[in-house]
C-alpha cells in the first residue's frame, strides 16, 4: 500500500468511482425504460404470469412426474418459468413466468398440460387440472425500504457526530463520505450487475454501511494513535495516511472477506438445495456486491480523500495560528 | 493460578459448552416414548423467513367471483336429451352458465359485471392498496399484495415456521404458525365500517369512529396481552354516555364491530370515565391483528369490496425459495465458516487459537439462544449479520493478539505485554463496538417503530452479536490467563517469540 501511494492518487480513485456510479445509473436507466425497471425486481415488487396445477390425490411421488409432465409441455412450446414451488400442505405447483413471456405459448401449454391430465387422469393425476394467472404486484415491502433507509441514514449521521467528538473533523468527514461512497457503489453495482432485488437488499445497504464503519473505526484509531510517535510525524502528510492504510490493512479486510467467504460457501452448498440458481444469487450476489464495494472504498478511496482532508485541516489550523499571532 | 483451578474452570467451562451445544443442536427421539415423542434442538426451533420455509399463500375471491375449478365443481352435468326430468336439469344448467362471464380464470356473476363493469377490477386495486397500508404494519420481514386475474388479491405472507414446524417434526408448532395466520389474514381481510354497540344502544350513527377514537394499541405486561383504546375527548364523552346507559339497562357487553363481524367484546363492571381502556385478549398475535384491523377501520380504510373471509380460506404452504433443504445448507455453511475461523486462529496463534475457538463456540451458542428465546425470524441476510459478528470477535481478538505479540518482540514479559497490547487497543475496541451498538440498537429502534420486519430482525441480531463480541472480547483475556496458567514456557503457548533487546 505503502509502494503504491494510494492516498496521493485521489483524482485516480474519484475517476474510478466516478465511472462505476455512471455506469449503474446509465444501464439502471436504459432498463427502465427498455427492460423491466431501473433494478431487476425480484418477486415482491414484480408483476409476473403463473400457471398453478391443483392436483387432489396423488400417490406419493407422482407430484414429480406430474412437475415432470408440465416441464415437457412447457418445453415444448418453448416457454421457460423463473421460479417452481410446491404447496407443503399438497395440492399445488406453482410455476412462475417473467411479465415479458409470450402468453400465448403459456395458454398452449396449459391447454396442453390440461389434455394430457385428462388423459392420465385414471392412474396417475385425477382431478388436477393446470389454470394460467395474470399477477399483477404494485405493492408489498416497499415501506420496508423507505423505513430501512431512514434508519441507514440515521446510523450514517450518528457515526459522523461520534466520530467528530471522538476523533476528529477531518476523520469524521472522510468515514461520511465513504458510507456515501461505498454506498453509491452497492447501489450502482446492484444495476450494473443486474442482481435481483428484493427488500433485503436494505439489510445489505446496512451491512455495507457497518463493514465500513469497522473499517473507518480501524483506519482512523491508527491515525489517532501514530500522531504521538515522532517518526510518524516526519513523513508527509501521503505517507502518513498511506501507512496508517497499511498497518490497519488487514482489520479493515476481516470483515469484507468473512462476509464474502459466506456468500461464496453459501453459492456452493445453496447449489445442491435450491430448485433454481436465480434465487439462490439473490443473497449470494448482494454479499459478495457488498464486500467489494467496501473493500474497494475503505481501502483505495478513503484513504485518498482522508489525505486530502487532513491536509485542509492541517492548513487551516496553520492559518489560524498565523492569524492568532498577526 | 494453580494448575487445578486452571483445569477445574476449563473443565466446567467445556461441560456448559458440551451440553448447550448438544441441545442446541441436536434433534432426536426421547428415549422410551416408542419414537412417538421427539426432542427439537434450538436451532430447528428457530423461526425462519420465507426464504427458509417458504411462503404461505391464498387467493381472495370477491363476492360474485368464483375459481374456474369453483366454477365447475357447481356446474350441474348436461343432461342428455330423453333422461328423467331433462326439461328439469337442462333449465338448472342453462341457468348456471346463464350465471357466470369467464374473465380470464375466473368466472364472474353477470348481474355484478353489469353494475360494475368498469370499476370493478379499479376496487379490487383499490382494495389492494387498503390491505396494504394492513399488512405493512404486521412488521413481516417480506411479503407481497397482488391484483390477480383482475379480479381477485393475491396474499403471500412469510409462515414464520421453525425449521421442525417445516418439516412437519413439530406438529403443533406448525398448526399455530397455520392458525395465526389463517386468523390474520381473516382479521386483516375483514371489510366494512367500525361500530361500537351493546345489545340495545350504540355510537349515535351520524358520528364516525374516527372522531372517539385516537388509536388501538397492542399491549403487554407479564405475559398478558390486550388492546389498548385510547379516546378523544367527544370519545370519553360518547363512550361514557353509551356505557352508563348500558349500566341502567343491566347489559354488561360492549362489542366492536368491523361491517358485521364482531372482532372484541368487552365486559363492563361500570361505566367507562377514562381516556383509555384495555380489552385483554388471547396473544401478543391476537393483540396485533386486532389494533391493525380496528386501527385502520376507525381511520376510514374500507374496503370496496366483500371478499367473503368469514368462511375457511385455502391457504397454501409454498416450499421454501432457496430449497426444500435450505435451512440445513445454511447451516451447514455457517458450520463451515465458523470451523474455518477455529482452524484459522489455532494454526496462527496454537493454543492461544484455542481459547480464541472457545469463545466462538459461546458465540455461536449465545445467538443461537438468543435468536431462540427472543424469536426472531432468521433469514440468509440475518445470518450475514452472525457472521459479521463472528468476523468483529475474530477482528477484535486478532487484533489484540497482534498488539501483544508486537509487545513481545520488544522484548516485554508476557504479562507486560499483554497489559500493553490490550491497553493499546481499548480505545479502538471500545469505539468501535460502542458506534456499532448505538447505530444498531437505533436501526432496531426506528424499524420496531415503523414495522421494517427484516431490517428490524438483522439490525437486533447484529446488536446481540455486538453485545456478545465485546464481552468474549474481555473473556478471551480471562481464558488466556486460566488457560496458560499451567503452561511452563507462556511464549510457546501463544507461538510468539520474545525478542529480547541487546542491553538485556
Amino acid at each position: 500500500m505503502t509502494n503504491l501511494k494510494i492516498s496521493a492518487k485521489m483524482h485516480i480513485m474519484i475517476i474510478v468511482s466516478a465511472v462505476i456510479i455512471a455506469l449503474g445509473i446509465a444501464v439502471g436507466c436504459v432498463c427502465h425504460f427498455v427492460a423491466d425497471g431501473y433494478f431487476n425486481y425480484s418477486g415482491e415488487y414484480k408483476s409476473y404470469q403463473s400457471v398453478t396445477v391443483s392436483y387432489v390425490v396423488l400417490d406419493f411421488g407422482k407430484d414429480d412426474e406430474l412437475r415432470d409432465l408440465c416441464d415437457e409441455e412447457f418445453k415444448n412450446n418453448g416457454v421457460k418459468y423463473y421460479n417452481y414451488s410446491k404447496a407443503t400442505n399438497g395440492g399445488e405447483l406453482t410455476f412462475k413466468f417473467s411479465e415479458n413471456s409470450d402468453t400465448a405459448k403459456i395458454q398452449a401449454a396449459v391447454e396442453a398440460i390440461n389434455a394430457k391430465l385428462k388423459d392420465e387422469s385414471a392412474d396417475m393425476t385425477g382431478l388436477s387440472s393446470a389454470v394460467y394467472h395474470t399477477v399483477k404486484t404494485e405493492l408489498g415491502g416497499a415501506n420496508v425500504i423507505i423505513y430501512g433507509s431512514v434508519a441507514l441514514a440515521a446510523s450514517v449521521v450518528f457515526q459522523f457526530i461520534y466520530f467528530a467528538i471522538r476523533y476528529k473533523l477531518t476523520m469524521a468527514l472522510s468515514a461520511l463520505l465513504a458510507n456515501v461512497h461505498n454506498l453509491a457503489i452497492f447501489v450502482c453495482l446492484l444495476s450494473l450487475c443486474r442482481v435481483p432485488v428484493s427488500s433485503t437488499v436494505i439489510v445489505f445497504a446496512t451491512l455495507t454501511v457497518l463493514m465500513t464503519m469497522i473499517g473507518c473505526a480501524f483506519l482512523f484509531d491508527r491515525a489517532r494513535k501514530n500522531i504521538k510517535d515522532e517518526q510518524f510525524a516526519k513523513l508527509t502528510n501521503f505517507e502518513q495516511v498511506d501507512l496508517c492504510a497499511k498497518q490497519s490493512l488487514v482489520s479493515v479486510c476481516v470483515a469484507s472477506v468473512c462476509v464474502a467467504s459466506a456468500a461464496a460457501v453459501l453459492f456452493v452448498l445453496m447449489s445442491i438445495s435450491a430448485l433454481s440458481v436465480i434465487q439462490i444469487a439473490i443473497p449470494v450476489l448482494l454479499g459478495l456486491v457488498s464486500a467489494i464495494s467496501c473493500v474497494y472504498g475503505t481501502l483505495f478511496f478513503t484513504p485518498a480523500v482522508y489525505s486530502r482532508f487532513k491536509r485542509i485541516g492541517e492548513n487551516f489550523k496553520e492559518a489560524r495560528k498565523k492569524s492568532k499571532k498577526v | 493460578m494453580g494448575k487445578i483451578k486452571s483445569a477445574i474452570i476449563t473443565a466446567i467451562l467445556l461441560a456448559a459448552i458440551l451440553v448447550l451445544g448438544f441441545f442446541a443442536t441436536v434433534s432426536c427421539a426421547v428415549p422410551n416414548s416408542n419414537g412417538v415423542k421427539r426432542y427439537n434442538s434450538f436451532i430447528s426451533s428457530i423461526r425462519l423467513g420465507a426464504d427458509l420455509t417458504g411462503e404461505a399463500t391464498t387467493v381472495l375471491y370477491p363476492e360474485g367471483v368464483i375459481s374456474a375449478a369453483d366454477y365447475f365443481e357447481g356446474l350441474p352435468a348436461l343432461p342428455v336429451e330423453g333422461e328423467d326430468d331433462y326439461a328439469d336439469k337442462l333449465e338448472k344448467y342453462e341457468k348456471y352458465t346463464g350465471k357466470y362471464v369467464q374473465r380470464g380464470s375466473v368466472y364472474v356473476e353477470k348481474d355484478l359485471l353489469e353494475d360494475e363493469e368498469n370499476n370493478l377490477s379499479d376496487k379490487v386495486k383499490k382494495d389492494v392498496e387498503v390491505l396494504s397500508a394492513r399488512f405493512d404494519r404486521k412488521g413481516y420481514s417480506s411479503y407481497s399484495l397482488s391484483v390477480q386475474d383482475d379480479y381477485t388479491i393475491r396474499i403471500a405472507v412469510p409462515t414464520n415456521f421453525s425449521y421442525s414446524a417445516y418439516k412437519q417434526n413439530n406438529a403443533t408448532a406448525r398448526s399455530d404458525e397455520t392458525a395465526k395466520i389463517s386468523r390474520t389474514i381473516q382479521y386483516l381481510a375483514t371489510s366494512g365500517e367500525l361500530s361500537v354497540s351493546s345489545e340495545k344502544h350504540s355510537i349515535p350513527a351520524k358520528d364516525t369512529a374516527a372522531d372517539y377514537f385516537k388509536s388501538f394499541t397492542k399491549y403487554s405486561a407479564a405475559n398478558n396481552y390486550a388492546v389498548k383504546i385510547r379516546l378523544t375527548a367527544e370519545g370519553k364523552k360518547g363512550i361514557g354516555k353509551l356505557t352508563s346507559d348500558m349500566m341502567a339497562d343491566e347489559e354488561t357487553a360492549l362489542n366492536f364491530y368491523v361491517g358485521e363481524t364482531q372482532l372484541l367484546s368487552l365486559t363492563i363492571s361500570e361505566a367507562i370515565t377514562g381516556n383509555s381502556f384495555y380489552i385483554s385478549v388471547n396473544d401478543a398475535s391476537y393483540a396485533e391483528d386486532y389494533s391493525i384491523i380496528l386501527n385502520s377501520a376507525a381511520n376510514g380504510e374500507v374496503l370496496n369490496l366483500d371478499y367473503g373471509v368469514s368462511d375457511s380460506l385455502k391457504i397454501n404452504y409454498g416450499s421454501a425459495a432457496l430449497g426444500d433443504n435450505a435451512a440445513i445448507y445454511l447451516f451447514v455453511s455457517m458450520l463451515v465458516l465458523f470451523a474455518g475461523a477455529i482452524v484459522f486462529s489455532v494454526i496462527k496463534y496454537r493454543k492461544l487459537g484455542l481459547v480464541n475457538a472457545i469463545m466462538i463456540l459461546i458465540y455461536a451458542l449465545v445467538i443461537i439462544t438468543s435468536v431462540l428465546l427472543i424469536e426472531i425470524q432468521l433469514t440468509v441476510a440475518g445470518a450475514f449479520m452472525i457472521i459479521l459478528g463472528l468476523a468483529l470477535l475474530c477482528g477484535s481478538n486478532f487484533a489484540a493478539f497482534e498488539a501483544i505479540r508486537g509487545e513481545t518482540k520488544r522484548g516485554k514479559t508476557m504479562r507486560a505485554a499483554i497489559k500493553a497490547g490490550y491497553r493499546s487497543r481499548l480505545t479502538a475496541i471500545l469505539d468501535l463496538h460502542v458506534v456499532l451498538v448505538l447505530v444498531s440498537l437505533m436501526t432496531t429502534l426506528i424499524c420496531m417503530f415503523t414495522c421494517a420486519g427484516e431490517i428490524f430482525a438483522c439490525a437486533f441480531i447484529f446488536f446481540i452479536a455486538l453485545v456478545a463480541s465485546y464481552i468474549l472480547y474481555w473473556f478471551t483475556r480471562f481464558m488466556w490467563y486460566v488457560l496458560s496458567s499451567p503452561a511452563k514456557d507462556k511464549f510457546a503457548f501463544c507461538g510468539f517469540k520474545r525478542e529480547v533487546p541487546v542491553d538485556d
